[in-house]
């Protein structure tokens, strides 16, 4: 089997120095929107005052303006394959002298993998740089605030906020597939967006979007399927409540959405490979 | 070499375009691919870019199948759309970009194609007019030296000066090892450089000849009126009197007129 024919390491680094000649502006505006945005974002939402009583910013709140930009990076790794919106665009695509696979890898790399990086680089600058603005100008309710009690106010930054910790503090030893998990069921969303986009043409990232709401519900409705079947007793459109705990501590409901998490980019980074293959004008 | 045997392919939905089509084009030529509206043109290069695949039957072209889009076969095929769109750079920024993908790129062809169509490499390329971007996809194409070039109406939206200057590039750039397809209505535009013409209808080839081959057989000419001409295979009036085609006499040999050999193929009196 000739390799050459589906990777090639000097074809690959032409296809990123490609796109990055061709749309260096659209991602460098696309940076710097982000940083400006997020910044407005973390400023805005940090406290600017300080109450009696009041509870302080952290972890769980970093956790929330997290899910919020990561709504971000996703619009951006589902902008992927913008090639494929028009016949035009497409057919200068399809037709570019690489295989299907390194067409298919740098996109990945370049929306996934290097815009994941910059977003978590973005993300990060933005909370100490909103926090030193906001910090800067915080008060209390009858002066201005100085010392360790107004840096302790707003918590530092660090990525560790970010891991779900664990319910069960007595099996520490899971903490860790808590962490993965979540950050897993973070890939598959943005794996879902980057390959079913390949599916569509016009407005592909609203289509992906309402597929995914689509998905969701599909597996609602399987859901409710399988607690009229199993649970005769369900009313309606209700899922029976069928909550029980495993012996390492976890909810089974919990484990259901890992797996999903686990297994998602097994089906859907072939699933959009595939497609792109068969793609035609 | 194109070697199509037994094609078969519709769109979703619609009627066969093409049923059990077969073509078989050697290199060193540049064949015409004429039509009317709607007989396949467009199609039949995009089967052979890979752009699509056929539903049954093989194409071959250099030894590759164009639907499996080996890389090896891309580096190698480039084509020229009728409509075609690009992003907002400069002209020396796209070849930067595009030009190391093809292994054959020839920059001092680029520079001299450049000079005769007079385009300026700092250029923005959607701030040219349509003309001179499609002059510039031409220029581009030929400096590939691909050895298959597929130019689908290339002659559109090209001022005079232009076309003419389009023959002559693509007459002296491409070589024996190449072999370029030009599908267009603009038949006159063209009759100066291909030297094989094929016509297709209702997804069949209704005529596929050298142009050595028709010049030998039929002559065309330009007559007051068709008093005591024999054996007119086909004639046009014209403000002239009347353009006719009939079969070669005594090996006399004239220029072929493309436009009138096709109107004679469609009425299917040749």
């Amino acid at each position: 089997m000739n390799s050459n024919k589906f990777f090639s390491f000097s074809r690959f680094y032409q296809l990123l120095r490609n796109d990055i000649l061709l749309n260096y502006k659209k991602y460098l505006l696309t940076i710097v929107g982000g940083f400006i945005l997020g910044f407005i974002l973390m400023f805005t939402q940090m406290p600017g005052y300080l109450f009696p009583g009041s509870i302080g910013f952290d972890a769980t709140r970093y956790n929330i303006l997290f899910i919020m930009c990561l709504f971000g990076l996703g619009a951006f790794v589902g902008s992927a394959f913008s090639e494929l919106s028009s016949k035009i665009k497409m057919s200068n695509y399809l037709l570019m002298p690489a295989s299907t696979f390194e067409k298919f890898l740098y996109q990945f790399v370049i929306r996934a993998v290097v815009g994941t990086v910059i977003f978590l680089f973005i993300f990060w600058l933005d909370t100490h740089i909103a926090r030193i603005a906001v910090l800067s100008h915080m008060k209390n309710n009858l002066g201005q605030l100085a010392g360790p009690e107004k840096y302790n106010y707003i918590e530092k930054f660090h990525f560790s906020m970010l891991l779900i910790k664990s319910k069960y503090p007595t099996v520490t030893n899971w903490r860790l597939f808590d962490g993965i998990g979540s950050i897993l069921l973070v890939f598959s969303l943005g794996m879902f967006l980057f390959s079913v986009k390949i599916f569509f043409r016009k407005l592909g990232l609203i289509k992906t979007g309402i597929s995914l709401v689509a998905a969701i519900y599909l597996i609602m409705i399987i859901m409710m399927c399988f607690s009229h079947l199993y649970y005769p007793q369900t009313v309606g459109f209700n899922i029976a409540n069928i909550d029980y705990k495993l012996s390492n501590g976890y909810d089974n409901s919990e484990i259901f959405l890992y797996s999903i998490a686990y297994i998602a980019p097994l089906f859907l980074l072939p699933l959009g490979y595939f497609k792109l293959k068969e793609k035609q004008l | 070499m194109i070697n199509i045997q037994n094609l078969s392919f519709h769109y979703k939905k619609k009627s066969p375009l093409f049923n059990d089509f077969s073509l078989k084009v050697e290199s060193g030529r540049i064949v015409g691919l004429l039509g009317k509206n709607g007989a396949g043109k467009s199609t039949l290069l995009h089967l052979i870019s890979g752009l699509i695949q056929p539903k049954a039957g093989k194409i071959n072209v250099n030894g590759f199948v164009p639907f499996e889009r080996n890389p090896n076969y891309l580096a190698d095929v480039y084509m020229v759309p009728e409509e075609f769109a690009f992003p907002p750079i400069s002209i020396s920024t796209y070849v930067k970009a595009f030009s190391p993908l093809y292994p054959n790129f020839d920059h001092h062809k680029l520079h001299d194609i450049f000079n005769e169509f007079e385009l300026h490499p700092t250029s923005n390329l959607n701030k040219l007019s349509h003309g001179q971007r499609k002059k510039f996809l031409i220029a581009f194409a030929l400096s590939t030296n691909c050895k298959m070039l597929v130019f689908d109406e290339p002659t559109n939206g090209l001022d005079i000066p232009s076309k003419s200057q389009f023959r002559k590039i693509l007459v002296s750039s491409v070589t024996d090892e190449q072999l370029v397809v030009i599908s267009t209505h603009q038949v006159k535009d063209i009759d100066t450089v291909i030297d094989t013409v094929v016509v297709i209808e209702n997804g069949t080839i209704i005529y596929q000849e050298n142009i050595d081959e028709i010049a030998q057989k039929l002559y065309f000419d330009l007559v007051p009126s068709l008093a005591g001409i024999e054996n007119v295979l086909y004639h046009e009036q014209c403000t002239l009197g009347q353009r006719i085609i009939v079969p070669t006499s005594n090996g006399n040999e004239s220029s072929i007129d493309l436009e009138l050999l096709f109107n004679a193929i469609i009425n299917k009196t040749i």
